[in-house]
This record gives C-alpha cells, structure tokens and sequence, in this order.
C-alpha cells in the first residue's frame, strides 16, 4: 500500500524538484536518475497537487516531461507560497493545537499543565468514544514549542507556571502593505502567511520582471538573514555546479545579493580559512547552522562596502592577502540625433562607473571593476553601436570581439552584406 | 521556522471550516469549497474525512465542533520580526499605516542585509510627498472602483489632461517604478506614476475598452557552454515557456511575452553572445540580425 500523503517533513525534498520542473522543464523521468523512481512520481504528484494548473506535461521521445509554466505578470501571488505550506503534522498535532488555542481563547485566561491536561480530557475529548490520550510530557513540550514561536506566553505565579496566549496584532489595515511587500520582500512568503489570516480583499497591485524562484529558498535566506542580524558564524552546505559532491563551509555571512534581472540571490560571505571574499548562490545551500558570534562581523561588512563601489555583479574582489584587483573596462557607443533614450540607458543602468559625452554622437563609459566578465551581457546589450572598446582584461576584450564574429556567422551575416 | 505547520494550508482549512461549523454551517459543499480555495489538489480527501472520523478529534459525528470559539492564533515572532523588517523600507511610507506593537520585536533583516545590485537608478522618489499623496489616492479608488482625472507629463514633455478607470498599480523591480494600469482611456492604458502630477476624482462614468495583449512565442536555441543553460532558464524563468532537449548538448527554449516588449527581449537575447540564437519567429530574428549588421559597421577591431 502506497505510503504517500500530499505533505511533507522536509522541505529540502520538494525545493530541488520545484527547482528542476520550474527552471529546466524539459528532463524525463529517466534524467532524475539521482533519486528511485517512486520518489520521482510521489514529488511530481505533489507538485501537482499544490501547483494545480501550473503544472503542464509534454510528450517527447525520450518521455513525458513535466514542468511547471508561470507568467508572474499575469500571477498575483507567488504560487510556490503554496509549496510552504505543506508542513506534514501528526492527528495529535492538530488536535492539542486548537484545543489549546480554544482553551487559552483570550490573553487574560493563564492556566498551568495540570489544569490545561484535566480541561483537555474533560470537557472536550470525553465526547468521542475513544478519546485520544496525551501525556504530560506531549502537552509541556507542545507549550514549549509554542512560546518559541512567540504564540504562548509562560508565566511563572508563585511556584507554578501557568501559559497564556500572547497579544495578537491586528491586521485589518495592512492588506495592501500584505500584498504589496510579501511579493517583492526577501522572504516575502511570510507575509503570504499574514495574508492567510486577513478577510478576502481586492489586491491592487501587479509586477513586471518579477521573478519568483527565490520562494523555494527563503528558509535558507531566513537562517542567513538571522545569522547576520545576531552577527554569527555559520556552517553551511554547498552543492556548487561546479562540484560533484556538496562541500561544507564556515563562513560569516555579509549581505545577500539580490538581482532583480534573473533572480538570482548571492550571499557574499568571509571565508575565515581562505581569508577571502567568497560569493554563494543561495539556492545551491542548504543545512546552514548558526555557531559563534564573531568580532569581526562589523569590520567585515565595511569591507564588503568599500569593496561594492567596484562589484559589477556579486564577484568580490579576488586579490590575495588584502590586496586589490581591479581590472578596467571602457567601451564607446554611437548614439544617432534622436537616440536620447540610449545614452539615458548608460545613466540608468550603470551600476558604477562613468559616462563621458566625447561629441554629439560618440559616448565613452568606463569603470573600474572587480571582474570583468560581469559586465559583458550588459555591454552586448549595446550591440549595433558599440564603436570603441578598451578591456586591460586583454582576454576577456578578444572573447568579446569573437563571440561577436561567431554571432555574424550564426546569423549568417557576410562580410558583403554590408 | 519558516516551515511549520501553523503555518499550513491544512490547519488554515481546518480553522475556517470549524468557524463555519460554530456559525451553524454544515452544508458539506461549503466545507469542500473551503477546502479546495484554501489547501491543495488532494487535500479534499483527507481533511473532511479526519474531522468526520474523529481522526482528528475536533469535530463530532454529527458535525458539530467540540470548540467554543471561532479558532485564531497570535502572530509568531518571525511574522512580527518580516513585519518589522518591512517597516524599515522607505516605500512602507507609501501605504500609510503605523505598524502597532512592534516596538520590542528585532526585524528579521535589515535593509542593509540585502542589495539589489542591478536594479535601476531612476526609479521613482517614494519619500516625495506629493508622490505619496498621488499613490494613495490611486489605490483608494482603485479600491473604490471610481473613475479618475489625471493631470500628467507626456513622454514629449508636454502637459496632458487623462480620465481613466484606474484597475491595478504594477511594479517593477528592475525599474523599481509603479504604473498605473488603467480602463477606459483609448491611448491612456499604462501610466508612468513619476509622469502624474495632480490626480482627483471625475464624474464620469467608463466603458470597459477590450484589450486584447498581443503574445509572441520566441524560440531560442541555447547551446549549453559557459553555463548558458542554466543563466538562460533563469533569465527568462518568469514567462510562460516550455524547453526541450534537442541534441547532446542543445536545447529549444520557446518564451511567449508581450509584443509590446519586443524590443527589450531582443537586447535580452543578445545579451547572451553566441551561446543562444533566435530562431523564429523570422520577424523577431530579423531584428538581431539588423543589430548585428548596424554593428559590423561600426567596424569594432
């Protein structure tokens, strides 16, 4: 007999899945060859349960491949939100907690476990032919998880400790604040479970370029978040692209890096082993464990400051032993009589650098980078008008300038087109 | 924990349809609709049957709820700690309410703690207070549903009167800008808000003018070197898209967008050099190699 249930303990288990069906979407259930076919099967249909109609299925060769289809324009809300919703819990679980929430209905009623055990069994499981049964220690723990939770308050009144609810907040007002924010806030799916408390409501807002895959890592992004707020070392897990086998780190976290063109979050972090600056994608982490506060969080993050003025992306700088690289990077474009618009788009785009005006159609941008790599998509955007360019990054310049001869020839343009 | 079942589509079921049950509600096909909005796909097959059964033992045989109040849960501490978190960002300002009994509570992050690295730098003044004062009003009658004046600059500079329904304000991260997206007004259907200058309340009333979004379908064809699979995917994961593997190590990507974005998705798939080449539509490819031709003029050695 199948033992599969729509919810789950372990959100590690559906996060690569909605990872893989989202971003990807085209692999069968052969190419999921990491996990048994079954756990296959049991993820898709999960996924289908929660995502509904998202999910969409194509039929090729190799086999039918499932992914998942979203235009966030057209989505008010993130539908992975969903997908945090699934936490697994036990028929006891659901029981005591809104047995406890009835009883301790206002903040003003406090009761100690005896009287909160003898009320439980009493006056409300003595109505079912065979009550469930908890002990003390199931009720003590509950209460503990509670007051973690900041839900329950523990109040000690002479020699006993006697639980009450905590004050609540309204939320009435904060519908568009709830709407607004829980799509474009980091974590944003924690005012998705706000808006799950609110009455229905007209939501008036849209998003453009709104990328949506960063839902599937906010428990990652949270325990960073709380690493840093508390000034902690963390060991964290790494599955880079770039490695066959996740690799353990401990590392202090700095900021997240967040790009509002793919998606993408980075953390920047100091690597106390290598005595550097390293970048991470956040969704290739996992198991991050809060250690130690660390002195040095402070002077760290002024570092990382100094060091931004001179990051095009998320590469912080690579110079050993403190030392800086910087590598610089200037290119000239032409710009036609009713082009306004273009040399706006240097000044609105440029995340550092400068913009000179060399004559009424020539415009030179220059910047002085940590790697500059980083900057080569921007700098295609530019193609048709690109009449100029320096790189002291001598190879990264001949790459440009072939990716550009082997795009001709894609394209097939020929020296006689023109 | 941000993964915690108090959190959960179950227990938020279970809450509402129990606040049914104590309203006197027992109509079954109320009960699966609450099910079906607030869980999942499968849900329906559990929830309803563990309370009926005394599974879970909060409900009695004849679907009346051994619970005396309408059940409700104080806010944890991580929502009040994203709660004070959103406080501190300046667009808060811009919703005009003053987040209540936050004072103790330590924000979950800072907006120091995270940096948008390539969002754009003109983005709209939200601390202005003219600008504050215009949103607000916007929202309120989009949340009225009542028609607007609106006193604008044109994208040639020139000063232009509107009357409009507004329907939805839209943001941009990457622009970090809201537009007003709006009905009734033939030429008028997205405003940039930065580009209003006063707004009041019109008589008037609309006819909805049908618009139809002109979809493309871009396909692309990605070859898998310099990790241009993955950038790609990523790129354009917030559209509606399908991909297929077509060889070793090639793929089809096909992108529906909005024509008007036409020109933007071009730049986008120049962007990423030789490792993607668009395929069709013929109109579409023919603007990259117009791009490409304009470039081998410049001659660039």
């Amino acid at each position: 007999m199948s033992s599969y249930s729509e919810l789950i303990k372990n959100f590690e288990r559906i996060r690569a899945y909605m990872r893989e069906f989202y971003v990807y979407g085209f692999k069968s259930r052969d190419d999921y060859n990491k996990k048994s076919a079954r756990s296959y099967d049991d993820e898709r249909r999960r996924m289908e349960s929660i995502l509904g109609d998202h999910m969409s299925f194509l039929r090729t060769p190799e086999g039918k491949n499932v992914f998942i289809s979203i235009d966030s324009r057209t989505s008010r809300h993130n539908p992975f939100y969903k997908a945090w919703k699934s936490k697994s819990f036990t028929d006891g679980d659901v029981t005591l907690h809104f047995i406890i929430f009835d009883i301790l209905h206002s903040p003003e009623i406090s009761y100690s476990i005896p009287e909160l055990m003898r009320i439980i069994d009493e006056e409300y499981l003595s109505y079912f032919d065979s009550p469930m049964m908890f002990d003390e220690s199931t009720l003590r723990k509950k209460l503990k998880e509670y007051c973690e939770e900041g839900i329950l308050i523990a109040e000690k009144k002479g020699k006993r400790m006697l639980y009450r609810r905590a004050e609540d907040i309204s939320l009435s007002e904060y519908n568009d604040l709830l709407d607004f924010y829980s799509e474009i806030a980091p974590c944003g799916v924690i005012g998705s479970f706000l808006l799950d408390k609110t009455k229905p409501h007209k939501n008036a807002f849209a998003f453009k370029h709104h990328y949506i895959t960063g839902a599937m890592d906010s428990g990652i992004l949270a325990a960073l978040f709380t690493a840093m707020r508390q000034k902690r070392v963390v060991t964290v897990t790494n599955h880079s692209s770039r490695s066959d086998e996740p690799r353990k780190n401990r590392i202090i976290p700095l900021r997240i890096f967040i790009s509002t063109q793919n998606g993408k979050q980075h953390l920047i972090a100091y690597h106390p082993d290598f005595n550097c600056f390293r970048s991470f994608r956040v969704d290739y982490l996992s198991n991050v464990k809060l250690e130690d506060v660390t002195p040095r969080f402070d002077e760290l993050r002024a570092m990382l400051d100094k060091m931004q003025g001179n990051m095009w992306g998320v590469v912080p700088n690579r110079g050993r032993r403190g030392k800086v690289h910087t590598e610089q990077v200037s290119f000239t474009i032409k710009v036609a009589e009713n082009e306004d618009y273009i040399v706006k788009r240097l000044y609105r785009e440029k995340r550092n650098g400068t913009v000179e005006k060399l004559d009424d159609s020539t415009y030179r941008f220059t910047a002085e980078v940590h790697e500059t790599s980083e900057m080569i998509p921007w700098i295609r955007t530019f193609i048709c008008r690109i009449a100029q360019m320096n790189f002291s990054n001598r190879t990264e310049e001949n790459r440009f300038k072939a990716d550009l001869e082997e795009m001709y020839k894609m394209y097939g343009i020929k020296e006689d087109e023109l | 924990m941000i993964f915690s079942e108090l959190y959960s589509a179950y227990y938020n079921s279970v809450a509402e349809i129990i606040s049914k049950l104590i309203d006197g509600e027992r109509d079954e096909r109320v009960l699966r609709k609450i099910v079906s909005e607030k869980a999942f796909g499968e849900s329906a097959t559990t929830i309803l049957p563990s309370l009926k059964s005394g599974k879970w033992q909060l409900v009695r045989h004849d679907m009346s709820t051994i619970l005396k109040h309408k059940p409700t849960v104080p806010l944890t501490n991580l929502q009040k700690s994203w709660l004070k978190a959103v406080s501190l960002d300046p667009r808060v300002r811009l919703f005009g309410v003053s987040l209540k009994g936050l004072d103790d509570v330590k924000p979950l992050f800072i907006p120091d703690d995270y940096y948008l690295y390539d969002k754009y730098c003109d983005g709209d003044d939200f601390e202005d207070e003219g600008y504050i004062s215009r949103f607000r009003f916007i929202l309120s009658a989009i949340h009225d549903g009542v028609p607007i004046k609106i006193n604008m600059v044109n994208k040639n500079g020139k000063e232009v009167y509107a009357k409009c329904m507004p329907l939805r304000l839209e943001y941009s991260e990457k622009d970090d800008k809201f537009r007003l997206i709006t009905d009734g007004c033939k030429y008028l259907h997205t405003i940039n808000l930065s580009k209003i200058r006063s707004v009041g309340y019109c008589g008037e009333s609309f006819k909805h003018i049908e618009r139809e979004v002109r979809y493309d379908t871009v396909t692309l064809r990605i070859k898998n070197e310099r990790n241009a699979l993955e950038r790609c995917m990523l790129h354009f994961a917030h559209f509606e898209k399908r991909a297929e593997k077509v060889g070793k190590n090639e793929y089809l990507l096909h992108v529906k967008f909005d024509h008007k974005d036409e020109s933007e998705i071009v730049i986008r798939v120049l962007s990423f050099g030789p490792r993607v080449k668009a395929e069709s539509p013929d109109s579409f490819v023919e603007l990259i190699k117009k791009k490409l031709l304009a470039q081998r003029e410049q001659n660039l050695r």
